[in-house]
């Protein structure tokens, strides 16, 4: 059996709203509804569901930015919660949509050593994880451009590289080909297929989950409404459509 | 707008010359930070009257600016917010200091009849307190044009800087590009859908600033968050020790004897009189 690399049960989350007397207080704030599944280390789950259904929500509980939740959240057997914060997120590489709030050192260097200088590895140490975390998205060449020069793929790229030189276990990218032309497109799903991370990816380019992930999670107001292959959901018209989305752009006939 | 792209590039640009490996960059942080504050602190201590020593402590820009190969002609550019606010200062001092301080003779005229300005106090004042502030905001430009950010935090902690202080500055120096870049966003947004009106109107000032505010502050959040998700606990990394060497010992040296001559001693006056 593989290893449980996250285990999440029961989970329910809200946000804390400002009260407001004209509002009926019994009506259902829940962005996330009992949810549970568990994500083993050969898993590249896409979750896929239509505009605010808690899809980035849910991905924020998983690395924490989130805790005031109910339910449980286990990543490799440590609780979540905030005195294991620091340890979660060790094994935990989060990408942002918005790769501009992702990036704000100097250049690309400084910025993919953020990380490894907080955790205080030695110089050399550093200057090698920069290296290979470049190498494994192929930006080598970008290693002293300043950030603000990058083209949004680069960015895109930059900000995985960010959080490839932490060395995670499991890595969580919330909208990842959005803003991407074809081509960085294509080379960013190459470039993914090539990880054996695990990874969970939101998106709501089913035709980029179809190229990257053998797993798939559909939401629906904050459930989670089927959980099986690519070849179960993505090619089902009628359970999609149910849910707000479409077939992918590959499998429609033209 | 193309203000705000200028503006974010000056900031960029500043960042890249401070990164450059050039023999100033390469000075001690601390060496160059001490050396900034006691010129300041020298520079400023002048009497308000003694307009040549002010002036004399021209020098150590000069040297620096020759030594280190900065665009003199970029340093004013970058300046001219800062500067005409700086001068401003004793621009009323000729008003209400009226003694006389000197006289400048212009010669004569046909009918043998000498002519000369009166020099007031206030004016002398002013000018002394002008070429200061010059002085010590190139002063400060120097610094840091020729040191990084961090550097210059790595230095204050070096001198016992409270680490909160520390990371707020490095902190806000970052918050300035995304404010920037968030007032950019706004007011192209406005623009395109404004098309033929010359700057913003006024009654759209209150929302586009609140809405900036906002937006900047989900921006300043989400920075945060991708900070902490890679490991930040509140402090920030501010540079690997840097070695004190025998340069940078013989260049505090220096600055530190260059400063008390000219403080202590009227080093114009004294080359005047040789000749």
């Amino acid at each position: 059996m593989s290893h449980i690399h996250i285990n999440v049960e029961n989970l329910e989350f809200a946000y804390d709203r400002v009260k407001d007397t004209r509002k009926d207080d019994s009506q259902d704030n829940r962005i996330i509804k009992d949810v549970s599944f568990r994500a083993c280390e050969n898993d590249s789950i896409g979750i896929i569901g239509a505009n605010g259904v808690g899809k980035s929500t849910l991905l924020k509980l998983l690395v924490g930015l989130e805790l005031n939740f109910t339910g449980q959240i286990r990543v490799e057997e440590i609780p979540l919660e905030k005195k294991t914060l620091s340890r979660v997120r060790e094994k935990i590489g989060y990408v942002f949509q918005d790769s501009d709030s992702q990036l704000f050192m100097t250049n690309v260097y400084q910025d993919v050593a953020f990380a490894p200088r907080n955790y205080g590895l030695p110089q050399e140490e550093v200057d090698r994880r920069v290296k290979n975390a470049l190498s494994s998205v192929h930006i080598e060449h970008l290693r002293d451009k300043p950030v603000h020069a990058l083209s949004g793929g680069e960015k895109k790229l930059v900000s995985i590289a960010t959080i490839l030189s932490m060395i995670p276990d499991i890595i969580l990218m919330d909208e990842p080909s959005a803003a991407l032309d074809p081509k960085n497109r294509r080379n960013l799903i190459n470039i993914l297929n090539e990880f054996d991370h695990m990874k969970i990816i939101t998106s709501h380019d089913l035709d980029f989950i179809w190229d990257t992930c053998n797993r798939i999670l559909l939401m629906a107001d904050g459930q989670i409404v089927a959980d099986g292959t690519p070849d179960e959901i993505l090619k089902n018209k009628e359970l999609l459509e149910a849910n707000g989305l479409e077939l992918p752009l590959s499998l429609m006939q033209r | 707008m193309s203000k705000i792209n200028k503006a974010i590039g000056e900031i960029q640009n500043l960042t890249q010359m401070a990164e450059q490996d050039q023999w100033m960059n390469r000075i001690h942080p601390l060496v160059k930070l001490l050396l900034t504050v006691m010129y300041i602190g020298v520079t400023v201590s002048f009497d308000k009257y003694d307009f040549s020593g002010v002036l004399s402590m021209a020098v150590y820009p000069i040297i620096i600016f020759i030594l280190s190969d900065l665009s003199f002609k970029n340093a004013l550019y970058r300046m001219r917010v800062v500067l005409p606010v700086v001068c401003i200062v004793g621009v009323f001092n000729p008003f209400f200091d009226k003694e006389v301080a000197g006289y400048i003779e212009l010669g004569t005229t046909a009918d043998g009849v000498m002519r000369t300005l009166v020099v007031t106090g206030g004016v002398v004042s002013m000018l002394s307190l002008m070429v200061k502030g010059f002085l010590t905001v190139t002063a400060a430009y120097i610094l840091i044009a020729t040191t990084t950010i961090e550097k210059i935090c790595y230095a204050l902690r070096l001198i016992h800087v409270p680490k909160i202080i520390v990371t707020e500055i490095l902190l806000i120096y970052r918050y300035i590009t995304l404010l920037l870049t968030e007032a950019k966003r706004v007011v192209q947004a406005y623009s395109l859908r404004a098309p033929g009106q010359n700057g913003i109107k006024f009654s759209a000032w209150g929302s586009l600033v609140g809405q900036m505010l906002i937006r900047s502050m989900d921006r300043a959040e989400n920075v945060y968050d991708s900070m902490c998700l890679r490991g930040f606990d509140g402090e920030f990394f501010i540079g690997e020790k840097v070695a004190f060497r025998g340069r940078d010992a013989a260049f505090l040296l220096s600055g530190i004897v260059v400063f008390v001559v000219f403080r202590c001693f009227p080093v114009f006056e004294m080359v005047g009189e040789l000749f």
